[in-house]
C-alpha cells in the first residue's frame, strides 16, 4: 500500500525533474551553458498559467498554453541579451567565459524572480489543474491530475525524442553537442542551431514549471531552489547526458520520494545531497556521462 | 479624548505652540518594517499608512502630521536589524511598527533595548518575546506585543474546537501539523496540553519544514493514523499544504491557524482549494468585533484591492495607540512613549487592548479574554470568509467539502 | 594603472581616511551600513583570492562564513566563552570545515567543484535546521554579547579586519605565490609542468580564503547580536559575496571590498523603490559584466604578469 504510493507519487515527481533537467542538459550539450536562470523561468511559466488560466479566465488548458509561450519567450530573451553577448564579448577571455554565463544568468535569474515577486507576491501560486478529482489505483487514492503530469511529460520528452532522431534540425542539435566546429564545416548555421535549442529549452522548463505549478504549487522563492535541483539531476546523470539525466531525475525523485515516506519529510533532500557528493567524488563524469 | 488632554495645562501649552507653528511643524514618523512582497506582511505598511492618512486629516498628532516611513526587510533578520538602525539613527522616527515573523521581531528586541526606539509587532506570535521583556523589564521596556502569543492562540483554537468539534461532531482524536518555526513551540506545547482537555487525544504531532513544497507524504502518513481532524500552526507556508489537501481529497478536516488564510486573495491563490478551511484569527472582513472593523476593512479594501491579513488590523490599531500615546506623553521622549503606551486603554478593529504590566509574564502583551481581545474562528466556504465561532458572531455553521468525512 | 607597491601604499591611505569618517561628522547609521558592506567586503576578497587567482568557482563561500559563525555563535551562547575566544575558534573552523571540503573537492574542476561547493552550503543550511534544538534553526539564536553598541566602535573593528585582510591578501596576490596560484588557476597543466604543486597552492589558497571568511563571519554575528541561517548561510549571501566580487573586479582582491561597499550603498540608496531594489542591483551588476568584464577596478589595477 505505501510502496505502491510511492511508487506512483515518486513516478509523477520524477517524471517532472526530468523535464525540467533535459532541456537544461541540452543546452549544456550543444553550448556548454549552464543556465542558472533555470528556477526563475519555470516559476515565470507557472505564474503567467495562474494569471492567464485564473485571472483572465482563458480555462486551464490555454493558461498552460500560454504559461509555456511565456518560458520560450523568457528563455530566448535569456539567450539573446544574457548568453550571446557574453560569448560574442571580446573583452572576456575565452577560458572565462564559463564563470561570466554563470554570473551573468545567476543575476537574470534574481532579476526575474524579483519582477514576479514584486507583481504577484512570493505566495505560491498553483495553477489550475488540467483535469479535477481522484482516481483509486489498488487502494491508493491519485489525484488525476498526478496521472496526467506524468503523461504530458513523457509525451513532451517522447516528442524530444522524436525530433532529435527523425529531423533534420534535431539531427543537427545532436550533432552540434558532439562536434560544434564540424557542423559549421558542413554548412549549418550555428546560430540557428543556438535559437532552436534555446526554444526547445523553453518549451521544456515551460512544460514542468506549469505542471509543477499544478501538482505543487510555485513560488517566486522556489526558483533557486528549482535551479539547483537541475544543476543536480544534471550533474548526477553526466552533464551533456539526455539519457544520463533522465535517469538521474528518477533517482533524484524516487531517493526524495522514499526519504520522505519512510524516514521525515523534513529530510528529504538530504539523502540526493549525499549522494551527489558521493557520485561526483567516485565518478566525476556522472552515472552516465561521457567525459 | 481630545478634549480630555486639552485640559492638561502643560499638554494645552504645548499644543498651542503647535497650533501655532502647524504648517512649520516637523511631522513625527512612524517606522514600518515588514517584508513587502509576502501577502501578510504586505498589509502591515498598507494599513499603517491608512491610519496615518485618516489622523492626518483629523489634523494630526499636537499638531504635527503623521509620516510612516516603510522598509522592506526581506523577511531577513538581517536587512530588520539593518532597517531597524536606520529608522532610529538616520530617519529618527519615533516608534516602529515592526513584522509578523517571530524570528524577525527576536533579533529586533535586543535592539530597541539597546537604541531606546519603541517598537511593537503586529503579528508576530512566540511567547519569548515577552518573556524577554519580563525577564529583563529594565532594559527591554520598549518592547510592545501587539498581537496574541501562541499560547493564547492555542487556548483560543483549544476552545473553538470544544464547541465545534467535540461537542457538536463528537470527534475523539487530532494529530497536531505544524510548521517549524519559532512561534510554534509554544502554540504547540499548548496544543498537547489543551487538547487533551477538551476531549481530543492526540494521537501524533508533526512538525513540518517550512520549506517543504510536497505534502503528500505528511497528509499520508496522517491518514494512516485516522484522527477526526487535523489541528493546524501553518503560517510561513499556507497555499501548498492546502491546494494538495484538497487535490488529493484528504478526508480530514482542517482546523487551527492557518495565518495566510486570513486574506481574500487566499481563495485564488488555491483555486478555491480552501474551500472549508477553518481558522483562527483578530478579526476578519465583514465580522464585526468591533464598530471600527467593518469601516477599516471595508476602506482597505477599497484601496488596495484585497481584504487585510491579520496583521494588516493590528497595525491600524498600533498607528492609533502610537498617537494616542504620542499625544498623551506630549511628545516623543522614548521612556515617556512606553509609559503612555503602557496605560493604553483602546478599542481598535481587534477588539480591547490593554497591556499587560511587568508583574505579568506576557509583559506588554495585549490582555485576552472576555472584555478583551478574543479571537474568532472563520471558515472559506465558496469563496467567502464566514465567521462561525462564537456563537455571537458566527453567521453560519461549519460544512465541509464532500471529500471530507467527519465521524457519525 | 597602479603598481603593487603604489596601489598598497593608497590602499593604506584609504583605509587611514576611513578611519577618520566618524570624526567627520558621519552619523551613525551610516557607519553601521558600512560595517556590514566591510564584513561582506572581507568575504568578497576571501572569495576572489580562490577565483580570481586560484581559478576555482566557489559557489559556497557561505558554507565557511557559516561554520565560522555558528562556531562562535554557539560557543558565546551555551559555553559564553568570551567573544575574543569566540572569533579566533570560529575562524579556525572555518579553515578546518574549509580542509575537509577542499582536500577531496580540489581533485575536480569547473563545474564539478562549483557544485560540490553548492551542496555544502545547502548540506550545512539542513544541518543547522535539522538540529534546530541547539541551533536555533531558521529562528536563529541570539547571541548575549555584542562587540560594541557605538555605532563608531563597531565600525573601527570591521574597518580594521578589513583593512589588515585587504592589505595582506593583495600582498600575497602579487607575490610570488600569488604568480602562481594565478599561472595554476589559468593553465593548471603548464604550472604543473613548470614543477609547481598546484593543488598544494590551490589549498593554501581555500585555507586562507575559509580563514578570512570565518573571522569576518564570526565578527558580523557579535555585530548583529544573532546568528541565523539568513543572515550568514543562505544561498543568497553567497550570491552577493560572488556578485560583489566580480562587480568589483576579479583578480583585484581590493574590488571586492569596493564592489561590497557599492552593492550595500546602492541598496540603501535604492530604498525608496523598496522591493525594487534588488532588482535594479541585479540589473546594474549584469550590465557591469557585460559591457566592463573587468569590474569598477578593472582599469586601475594592473596585472602583473598576466
Amino acid at each position: 500500500m505505501k510502496a505502491l504510493q510511492i511508487l506512483i507519487d515518486g513516478f509523477a515527481i520524477s517524471s517532472l525533474y526530468a523535464t525540467g533537467a533535459i532541456g537544461f542538459t541540452l543546452i549544456f550539450g550543444v553550448s556548454g551553458v549552464l543556465n542558472l536562470s533555470h528556477g526563475s523561468i519555470m516559476v515565470t511559466a507557472a505564474v503567467v498559467a495562474w494569471l492567464v488560466a485564473g485571472s483572465f479566465g482563458a480555462g486551464p488548458y490555454g493558461g498552460a498554453l500560454i504559461g509555456v509561450g511565456a518560458s520560450v519567450i523568457v528563455s530566448l530573451v535569456t539567450y539573446g541579451i544574457v548568453v550571446r553577448p557574453i560569448q560574442k564579448s571580446r573583452a572576456i577571455a575565452r577560458e572565462e567565459k564559463e564563470i561570466f554565463v554563470l554570473t551573468g544568468t545567476l543575476l537574470w535569474g534574481i532579476m526575474v524572480q524579483e519582477v514576479i515577486a514584486y507583481v504577484f507576491t512570493n505566495n505560491p501560486k498553483t495553477v489550475l489543474p488540467l483535469i479535477g478529482g481522484v482516481v483509486n489505483i489498488l487502494g491508493v487514492r491519485t489525484p488525476r491530475t498526478e496521472i496526467a503530469i506524468a503523461a504530458i511529460a513523457w509525451l513532451a520528452m517522447g516528442l524530444l525524442w522524436l525530433l532529435v532522431n527523425r529531423t533534420r534540425g534535431g539531427k543537427a542539435l545532436m550533432a552540434a553537442a558532439i562536434n560544434p566546429r564540424g557542423l559549421t564545416l558542413c554548412g549549418f548555421e550555428l546560430g540557428s542551431i543556438h535559437l532552436l535549442v534555446w526554444t526547445i529549452y523553453g518549451v521544456l522548463a515551460g512544460i514542468a514549471g506549469v505542471l509543477l505549478g499544478s501538482f505543487l504549487g510555485v513560488s517566486s522563492d522556489n526558483a533557486g531552489q528549482l535551479t539547483a535541483s537541475a544543476f543536480s539531476i544534471v550533474v548526477l546523470g553526466g552533464l551533456g547526458s539526455v539519457t544520463g539525466s533522465l535517469v538521474a531525475a528518477y533517482v533524484v525523485g524516487y531517493l526524495e520520494s522514499l526519504t520522505a515516506y519512510l524516514v521525515n519529510p523534513s529530510i528529504r533532500t538530504v539523502p540526493v545531497l549525499l549522494l551527489l557528493v558521493i557520485v561526483v567524488y567516485l565518478r566525476p563524469q556522472g552515472l552516465l556521462g561521457r567525459r | 479624548m481630545k478634549r480630555k488632554y486639552w485640559m492638561l495645562p502643560a499638554t494645552a501649552a504645548f499644543a498651542t505652540l503647535a497650533f501655532n507653528s502647524a504648517q512649520a511643524a516637523p511631522p513625527i514618523k512612524i517606522g514600518v518594517i515588514a517584508e513587502a512582497s509576502s501577502v501578510s506582511g504586505a498589509s502591515i505598511p498598507k494599513a499603517a499608512q491608512l491610519a496615518a492618512d485618516e489622523i492626518n486629516a483629523e489634523g494630526g498628532v499636537l499638531g504635527r502630521k503623521i509620516e510612516i516611513v516603510t522598509y522592506d526587510d526581506h523577511n531577513s533578520a538581517t536587512d530588520a536589524v539593518r532597517a531597524f538602525q536606520r529608522a532610529a539613527r538616520e530617519d529618527k522616527v519615533s516608534f516602529v511598527i515592526a513584522s509578523y515573523i517571530s524570528e524577525v521581531v527576536l533579533a529586533l528586541e535586543p535592539w530597541s533595548a539597546r537604541l531606546h526606539m519603541p517598537m511593537i509587532t503586529p503579528g508576530a506570535a512566540s511567547d519569548e518575546i515577552s518573556h524577554n521583556i519580563y525577564k529583563d523589564y529594565n532594559h527591554m521596556k520598549y518592547v510592545f506585543h501587539g498581537y496574541f502569543p501562541s499560547t493564547f492562540i492555542a487556548d483560543s483554537v483549544c476552545d473553538a474546537a470544544k464547541d465545534l468539534l467535540v461537542d457538536e461532531h463528537h470527534m475523539k482524536t487530532a494529530v497536531v501539523m505544524s510548521e517549524d518555526a519559532a512561534w510554534t513551540l509554544p502554540l504547540d506545547a499548548e496544543y498537547l496540553k489543551c487538547l487533551p482537555k477538551i476531549g481530543l487525544k492526540v494521537v501524533d504531532h508533526i512538525r513540518v519544514s517550512p520549506d517543504t513544497t510536497d505534502f503528500t507524504p505528511i497528509f499520508n502518513k496522517i491518514e494512516g493514523e485516522k484522527p477526526d481532524v487535523i489541528i493546524t500552526g501553518i503560517s510561513h507556508v499556507g497555499v501548498q499544504p492546502t491546494v494538495q489537501w484538497a487535490a488529493q481529497h484528504v478526508p480530514i478536516p482542517m482546523f487551527g491557524v492557518s495565518s495566510q488564510a486570513t486574506t481574500s486573495t487566499f481563495w485564488k491563490d488555491t483555486n478555491g482549494a480552501t474551500n472549508g478551511v477553518v481558522f483562527q484569527t483578530a478579526a476578519s472582513a465583514g465580522v464585526p468585533v468591533t464598530p471600527k472593523t467593518n469601516p477599516f476593512s471595508d476602506n482597505y479594501e477599497k484601496k488596495f484591492g484585497a481584504t487585510p491579513s491579520y496583521a494588516g488590523y493590528t497595525s491600524y490599531d498600533d498607528v492609533y495607540m502610537i498617537a494616542d500615546a504620542i499625544k498623551a506623553a506630549g511628545g516623543t521622549n522614548p521612556d515617556k512613549l512606553v509609559t503612555a503606551m503602557e496605560k493604553t486603554d483602546y478599542v481598535g478593529t481587534i477588539g480591547r487592548y490593554v497591556f499587560n504590566g511587568k508583574t505579568s509574564p506576557f509583559t506588554h502583551t495585549f490582555k485576552v479574554g472576555k472584555g478583551y481581545i478574543t479571537g474568532i474562528v472563520v471558515q472559506w466556504q465558496d469563496g467567502k470568509q464566514v465567521p462561525i465561532w462564537p456563537a455571537n458572531v458566527a453567521k453560519a455553521k461549519m460544512t465541509f467539502p464532500s471529500f471530507v468525512k467527519l465521524p457519525q | 594603472m597602479m603598481s603593487t607597491p603604489k596601489t598598497l601604499l593608497g590602499t593604506a591611505a584609504v583605509i587611514a581616511l576611513m578611519a577618520l569618517l566618524p570624526f567627520a561628522g558621519v552619523g551613525g547609521y551610516v557607519l553601521g551600513l558600512m560595517t556590514s558592506a566591510l564584513y561582506f567586503g572581507v568575504f568578497a576578497m576571501g572569495w576572489d583570492l580562490l577565483f580570481g587567482f586560484a581559478g576555482e568557482v566557489n559557489f559556497g563561500p557561505s558554507f565557511l562564513i557559516g561554520v565560522g559563525a555558528y562556531t562562535a555563535g554557539l560557543l558565546n551562547h551555551y559555553a559564553h566563552w568570551p567573544i575574543i575566544a569566540c572569533v579566533p575558534v570560529g575562524a579556525l573552523a572555518a579553515v578546518v570545515a574549509g580542509l575537509l571540503l577542499a582536500v577531496p573537492a580540489l581533485r575536480l574542476s569547473g563545474p564539478y567543484f562549483g557544485l560540490v561547493t553548492l551542496v555544502a552550503v545547502l548540506l550545512l543550511q539542513n544541518v543547522i535546521v535539522i538540529f534546530a534544538g541547539f541551533t536555533g534553526g531558521e529562528i536563529g539564536l541570539d547571541l548575549p554579547d555584542v562587540l560594541a553598541i557605538s555605532s563608531r566602535v563597531n565600525y573601527w573593528y570591521a574597518l580594521g579586519v578589513a583593512g589588515i585582510v585587504a592589505l595582506g591578501l593583495f600582498a600575497l596576490s602579487r607575490s610570488a605565490v600569488g604568480l602562481i596560484l594565478q599561472a595554476s588557476g589559468q593553465d593548471a597543466i603548464e604550472a604543473a609542468a613548470l614543477g609547481f604543486n598546484v593543488v598544494r597552492h590551490k589549498l593554501a589558497a581555500f585555507c586562507i580564503s575559509a580563514l578570512v571568511s570565518g573571522l569576518a563571519g564570526a565578527m558580523l554575528v557579535f555585530y548583529l547580536g544573532t546568528v541565523s541561517t539568513d543572515s550568514v548561510v543562505d544561498i543568497s549571501i553567497g550570491v552577493q559575496v560572488i556578485i560583489a566580487a566580480v562587480l568589483g573586479g576579479r583578480r583585484t582582491i581590493l574590488g571586492g571590498a569596493v564592489g561590497a561597499i557599492f552593492l550595500i550603498v546602492a541598496g540603501e540608496l535604492l530604498r525608496p523603490v523598496g522591493q525594487l531594489s534588488t532588482f535594479i542591483v541585479s540589473a546594474f551588476a549584469l550590465l557591469v559584466i557585460l559591457f566592463f568584464p573587468g569590474g569598477l577596478l578593472g582599469r586601475f589595477i594592473v596585472r602583473e604578469g598576466a
